[in-house]
Parts: C-alpha cells; sequence; structure tokens
C-alpha cells in the first residue's frame, strides 16, 4: 500500500516538477550530496539518447507521456537491482523528482549521477525492506491478484487431496487378498508340511522299493523282464495295502497289467480317454476297482 | 500362431547353449501317457501384486508350460483354444479378478470341465522368500515337475471328486520304477478342510539331508568352511561333541528315507537321509465356488451358492456386479439358468 502511495506521490512530483514536494529528511541528505558531486555535462545527442532509453524503460507508466519527465540517467544499475520493476521504477522516479526539485543549473533534469542513482535506490530499497511483508506463501502481489492464486492454489490442493483418495482406494482393492506370511512357521503351516512330507516319503520309500528289486535285472532280457514284472506286481499290491500312496501312485497302479515294457507296444499307448480302452473286448471292471481301492485309501489316510 | 510356437521354446533356451531348442515331447516314452502342458494367463487388467501371483504360478507349473506368454487385451479364449490344439496343451489356469476377490479358473481343453475358485488369500513366492530366514532355490529347481499331494478331499462329494481328478491329471505322471529321485525336486500340496471349505495349497522345494551325523560335521562337509577350533583342546572334541540337537531334528525320525542310489556327495546310498521341506512360491486359499460342464461355457454341475449359478463373463468387470445381485435372489431351477448362460457365451465369442 505504502508502495502505491509512494509512487502516486513521485507521479504528482513528476507533473509539478517545479514544485517542492516530497520527504523533507530525502531532499536534506540529497542537498548534502548534491555539493559533493561532479558537474556532469552532456551533449544534445546524449541527452536524445537518454530520453530514448528512459521512455524504453518507462514504457508501462503513464505518467511516461511526459517526456521531459521520463529521463534516466544510468539506468544500468537501477535495473540490475533486480529487486523488481517497480521498486527501480519508483527508485528511479524518487530520484528523477527529487532532482527535478532540485532544478540547478548545474545538474540537467532527468539525468542521474551514478552515485546519487545508487544512494536512491538504497534508500527506497531501505523503505519498502522496513515494511514487513507478508508471510504468505504468495509474497507481495496486488491484493486481486492475490485472491485469484489463492483460489488456484485452495482448487489444486483440492484436486491433489481427491486423486489420492481415489489412488488410495485403488491400492486397497487391488491389494485384496494378498496377506504377508508371517516369519514363524505357526501350527497349520507345520500340519501342511507334515502332510506333504509324510506324501514325500511314502513315495520315496515305494520308489526305493521297486527299484532296489530290479536292480540286478535287465529290462530287455525276455527271462528278466518277466520276473521284473511279477515282482513290481507284488510290490504294488503290498504297498497298496499297506499304506496310500500320493496321487502319483495311482499312475503306476495302471500298470498292473502285463505289458511290454516299452511304452508303444502297449495296449493303451496314447490313449487319452480311458473308456476306449478295449473297445473291441466287453467291459473293463479292473479300471473301476482300482478306482475304489484307491478312495479307499485315502479316506483311510485321513481318520 | 508361428509367433506362439517360438515364444514356448525360447523357454529352455540358455544364451550360450542352442541345443535346447528342441520341441517339448507331448508323450513321455516311459508311461507312454501323454504330457500335460497348460497355460497361465489373465483375462482382463489384473493390478500389480495378481500379475506377480500370475508369474508364480507359471514357474509353478514349468517346464511344461510356457513361461513368457504374451497375451494382448483382444485374445480372448478362442484365441488360446486356436493355439493351445497344435501345442498339446491340455490345462488352462484363467486368473482374473471381481471386485471381490481374485479367481482362479482350472480349465481342461478342448471341451473339459472349468473349475472355479475363488481365491480368498494369496501370499506371493517374494513375501514368503522374504518371511524366512534362509530362502533356497536351487538353480534347477523348476527343471522337473512338481509332485502332487492331495489330502482331505476323498471325504467329499463329487464336486470335490472331479477336483482332484482335475489336478491329478495337470502334472504328469511319474512312473516309480524308472524315476530317478533327484529329479523330484518339488512338491504341490493341496489340503481340503471340511468345516471351512476351503483347500490350502501350498508349494515346497524337497531337500535331502544325511541323518545320524552330528549337525557340525555336517556342516563341515556341505559349505567346506573350516571350522573355529580356537576353544577346543583337541580334534576329537569337534567331532565328538555331543550339542543339543534342534526341535526339528526330533521330528525327523519319521521322516527318514532310505536311498538306493547317490544323490549327491553327503546324501550317500543306503544310507538314511531326511526329507525336509522348505517352502518357495505362492501360496493360496481357495474356495470352489463353481464347476461348469464346458470350458468357461456349459451346464453348471456344481455352485457353492446353489443359485444355478451365473456364469461369471471372463472379459469385463462389471458382469462381477450382476453375478453378485443375483446370487442374493432366490433362483429355483437350474435348467433355465444354464441355458441363460449358454446364451451369454455365444455373445461372448462373437467378441
Amino acid at each position: 500500500m505504502t508502495m502505491e502511495e509512494v509512487s502516486v506521490a513521485a507521479g504528482k512530483r513528476k507533473r509539478n516538477p517545479g514544485k517542492k514536494k516530497g520527504n523533507k529528511a530525502k531532499k536534506k541528505k540529497l542537498k548534502m550530496l548534491v555539493g559533493k558531486g561532479k558537474k556532469f555535462r552532456v551533449s544534445k545527442k546524449m541527452r536524445n539518447l537518454f530520453e530514448k532509453r528512459a521512455r524504453d524503460y518507462n514504457s508501462d507508466d503513464e505518467e511516461e507521456k511526459k517526456e521531459n519527465s521520463a529521463e534516466l540517467a544510468t539506468p544500468n544499475d537501477i535495473r540490475r537491482g533486480g529487486v523488481g520493476g517497480d521498486n527501480s521504477s519508483e527508485g528511479s522516479d524518487d530520484s528523477e523528482g527529487e532532482q527535478e526539485e532540485e532544478g540547478g543549473g548545474e545538474v540537467q533534469p532527468g539525468v542521474m549521477k551514478f552515485t546519487e542513482g545508487v544512494r536512491a535506490f538504497r534508500l527506497a530499497f531501505k523503505n519498502i525492506v522496513k515494511k514487513s511483508v507478508a508471510n504468505d506463501s504468495l509474497g507481495p502481489v496486488l491484493s486481486g491478484h492475490k485472491q485469484l492464486i489463492a483460489k488456484k492454489l485452495a482448487e489444486e490442493e483440492a484436486e491433489r487431496k481427491v486423486k489420492g483418495e481415489a489412488k488410495k482406494e485403488k491400492h486397497l482393492i487391488a491389494e485384496k487378498g494378498h496377506v504377508k506370511p508371517a516369519n514363524y512357521l505357526d501350527s497349520h503351516e507345520k500340519f501342511l508340511i507334515g502332510i506333504a512330507t509324510k506324501g514325500v516319503v511314502k513315495l520315496f520309500n515305494a520308489v526305493n522299493k521297486a527299484q532296489k528289486a530290479q536292480k540286478g535285472l535287465d529290462p530287455s532280457r525276455s527271462k528278466d523282464a518277466k520276473v521284473i514284472r511279477k515282482r513290481r506286481k507284488e510290490a504294488f499290491f503290498s504297498e497298496l495295502g499297506k499304506t496310500s500312496l500320493p496321487a502319483h501312485g495311482s499312475s503306476s497302479k495302471g500298470r498292473n497289467e502285463e505289458g511290454p515294457a516299452w511304452a508303444p507296444l502297449r495296449d493303451n499307448y496314447m490313449l487319452t480317454n480311458p473308456k476306449l480302452k478295449d473297445w473291441d473286448k466287453v467291459g473293463d471292471s479292473a479300471i473301476v476297482d482300482d478306482v475304489g481301492r484307491m478312495s479307499e485309501e485315502s479316506g483311510s489316510d485321513d481318520d | 500362431m508361428a509367433r506362439f510356437r517360438n515364444r514356448k521354446n525360447k523357454v529352455f533356451v540358455k544364451p550360450i547353449v542352442k541345443k535346447n531348442q528342441q520341441q517339448q515331447p507331448n508323450v513321455d516314452h516311459i508311461t507312454g501317457n501323454k504330457i500335460p502342458k497348460s497355460f497361465v494367463f489373465s483375462r482382463g487388467k489384473l493390478p500389480g501384486p495378481i500379475r506377480q501371483l500370475q508369474m508364480d504360478l507359471r514357474k509353478l507349473m514349468l517346464p511344461y508350460t510356457a513361461l513368457n506368454l504374451k497375451e494382448k487385451k483382444r485374445n480372448n479364449l478362442k484365441d488360446f483354444l486356436n493355439v493351445a490344439g497344435p501345442m498339446g496343451v491340455t490345462h488352462f489356469l484363467i486368473l482374473s479378478k471381481t471386485e471381490t476377490s481374485p479367481v482362479l479358473r482350472v480349465a481342461k481343453t478342448p471341451q473339459g470341465p472349468t473349475l472355479t475358485f475363488k481365491i480368498q488369500e494369496y501370499s506371493l513366492a517374494v513375501d514368503i522368500a522374504q518371511s524366512q530366514l534362509r530362502p533356497r532355490c536351487p538353480q534347477d529347481l523348476f527343471k522337473n515337475p512338481p509332485l502332487i499331494v492331495l489330502s482331505g478331499f476323498a471325504a467329499g462329494d463329487e464336486h470335490l471328486k472331479l477336483t482332484t481328478t482335475v489336478f491329478k491329471n495337470i502334472f504328469p505322471d511319474i512312473d516309480i520304477n524308472t524315476v530317478k529321485l533327484s529329479s523330484c525336486q518339488r512338491i504341490v500340496c493341496l489340503n481340503y478342510n471340511k468345516d471351512t471349505k476351503f483347500i490350502d495349497f501350498r508349494h515346497y522345494s524337497i531337500r535331502l539331508q544325511p541323518v545320524g551325523v552330528s549337525r557340525r560335521i555336517r556342516k563341515f562337509v556341505q559349505n567346506h568352511q573350516v571350522p573355529d577350533l580356537r576353544n577346543l583342546q583337541d580334534v576329537s572334541d569337534f567331532v565328538t561333541k555331543a550339542g543339543y540337537g534342534s526341535e526339528s531334528e526330533a521330528d525327523e525320525e519319521a521322516a527318514t528315507v532310505t536311498l538306493t542310489s547317490d544323490l549327491s556327495r553327503v546324501n550317500r546310498a543306503s544310507t538314511k537321509s531326511a526329507v525336509k521341506l522348505q517352502e518357495i512360491g505362492p501360496r493360496m486359499t481357495l474356495q470352489l465356488t463353481k464347476i461348469e460342464g464346458g470350458l468357461c461355457s456349459g451346464e453348471v454341475m456344481f455352485s457353492e451358492y446353489g443359485n444355478g449359478g451365473n456364469k461369471k463373463k471372463p472379459d469385463s468387470e462389471e458382469d462381477g456386479d450382476n453375478d453378485d445381485e443375483m446370487k442374493d435372489s432366490d433362483e429355483d431351477n437350474e435348467g433355465e439358468d444354464s441355458e441363460e448362460d449358454i446364451g451369454e457365451s455365444e455373445e461372448d465369442e462373437e467378441d
């Protein structure tokens, strides 16, 4: 607010270059310094150049339409100040106005000495910084703009919140049913491992028995082949009688019939539908018996 | 179609060795049975953890599955069916997500039954590895298919029997006369709980450890690390020191196995070894909700909610809403609904 006042005041000063207005303290300070400063004469060329620069620089100011008020000397340093276009223009306006108030033939109106420009800038800057800037994330901006920005930010905030919630819900649905297992083995897991272990042990024992039995025999020799078959049958039936094998044992139960050792010579080679077996015979009760026996077996296991 | 074929073969090609680039056998030349192969894929856009679950399931089904199967949005079930034929793929595992929970469908191609499971809870393989002190994944763990153990199913009804059959057939059979114990390194365990009707799905890795050897000596032999003998007077102290056995060693008594052959340097033939399982891979709790006679279509043979089943459309999630609503309403005649289902499925396949 006060910045605006300053700029307004500066504007007024510009319009009435001859009248003495503005901060008396500033005037006094400037008066003291002026005597120390050097004299600076400009040629007409230089003056035009300065005018042009000033016009460009203050191109958004309304007061700028008055040409003689818009001259600046050494605008470079002020521009480089980087605080803001407003500040520098205000500073320069201030100093401009003050210069003009001085009037005087020694110093040309609208043209600044470097040191004085710098001083003026410093004073202006100090004034601005002294005012406590609102600790707003928006910074020192015009109030109307401020509200707009505030609204926008609020909208963005709300949007983000909604999106975040939607994402969370999605994530929850995605993870539904996903359970991280515990570090230890609880009793149910131990029970299941026990079941699997028993199955494996039975299978391995059966395999060992069967394979041990036929260790010394060679399947290609017909005499031995018969012995092998016999032993297999016995081993199987004994196994079936004792224990219940895991499901894979059932595959071997299919071999309780006589048949050549090599697969393609058997009757059921590549026979996917077991019902088609013995298609030229009447019926096959052997298979039914096996299934019945197997279910009995597994029944007894679970008691 | 040629695209798919190449991708499947790349599963086993390491950058250096090229000779593995052969077609996988369709028929096991030992048992003479057809080797079941599977596709694991998803319908609809899945959120992050479920995609991880899909990868875990693919690894589980190795080696007889397409590890790098890529599906596009516009692929529908028919496309997969068309590819499955020439490649000998027998099972589809389809993951999808509804509002309430993820859904796993196990289907047998080409016209087999479809089992629909609701996944109540799941844990990824990485979660499990993080929760363990010493996670273990040996190099060629996934070279061989896993074993499968089903327990608690026998007491159930028809639908449970069908479930057991389907699961047994997903993994290739082993012939116990010729199988090498060193190739059985993984095991999948399915346990049915009668009270809660939940099926626990676990995946373990098998490890054999020689028993009867003191811990220190065993570790020394396995790790080749020179032990710290500072506080001992004599080497015999190291060898014969009676340490407290760990709790698990007591349980091992029941779990010992006698080996026929040398599996490794420490597990020698005719010595006792203990079987140790460590969990790897995903952990799931499933609930069987529906069995359909066709491949994601057809007559509903069993439905958890007793409502004659409203087919969950594989493509969109919106229909999950419909399903939920209709489940609440009372439907008496199952026959009517199955006709509706077939009608709906025909519309779908026109996509």
